[in-house]
């Protein structure tokens, strides 16, 4: 994958992440966590994106950045798996937006950028009930799996 | 003396991050917490692929 992407920092334990987007709104910080999630077998992490809020810290991924950078966040996202993969190893990451709208946006710019990401990650898309070989088309999925090939 | 702003870069292609002690660990944060327990609940309802459905 040979995308453009942000230069990121990261804790000492390779589960949090954090970056900034740069665009006509401004430097916006995002932040990327990995969470084991309980009773998965294989394991299996969960992928948790979004922005801090200024004042609690708290995330939140319902934020518009608006920021016209779309695919680079998408890229140092994608970097943050492997950089994961690295310390973790091959598992599935599991990643769902807050509202379907927004898991449209995330499906929107996994298709905008395949051709890269096919290359180097196995996708899956969770439509009723089945996770399904993600293909670029017009079905809504309700959450994705990724795994490093 | 005028302050000095870090810039952010731009880079092309996979590269290694930068390991901080700044950065705050969000495990505990109820955003995560919350998405967690809904992973949890989908992989335990349809299983990973290749599994059957429990």
């Amino acid at each position: 994958m040979n995308l453009n992407r942000y230069d990121y920092f990261n804790s000492n334990n390779y589960q949090d992440y954090e970056f900034y987007s740069e665009g006509p709104q401004g430097r916006i910080k995002k932040v990327v966590q990995y969470t084991k999630i309980p009773n998965a077998y294989p394991p299996a992490y969960n992928l948790a994106f979004g922005d801090p809020d200024p004042d609690t810290g708290e995330l939140d991924d319902t934020a518009i950045s608006n920021n016209h950078d779309r695919d680079i966040v998408l890229a140092t996202v994608a970097n943050t798996i492997t950089e994961f993969c690295n310390h973790y190893g091959n598992h599935y990451i599991y990643a769902k937006g807050s509202t379907p709208s927004r898991t449209r946006l995330y499906q929107m710019g996994i298709t905008g950028l395949w051709e890269e990401i096919s290359a180097v990650f196995e996708v899956y898309g969770l439509k009723d009930n089945v996770w399904w070989r993600f293909t670029p088309n017009h079905i809504n999925y309700e959450a994705f799996l990724v795994k490093r090939k | 003396m005028p302050a000095i702003e870090k810039k952010q870069t731009i880079i092309k292609g996979f590269g290694p991050g930068i390991v901080s002690s700044d950065v705050k660990s969000h495990a505990n944060d109820p955003f995560v917490i919350k998405k967690v327990k809904e992973a949890a609940e989908t992989i335990q309802r349809v299983g990973l692929p290749g599994q059957k459905k429990k």
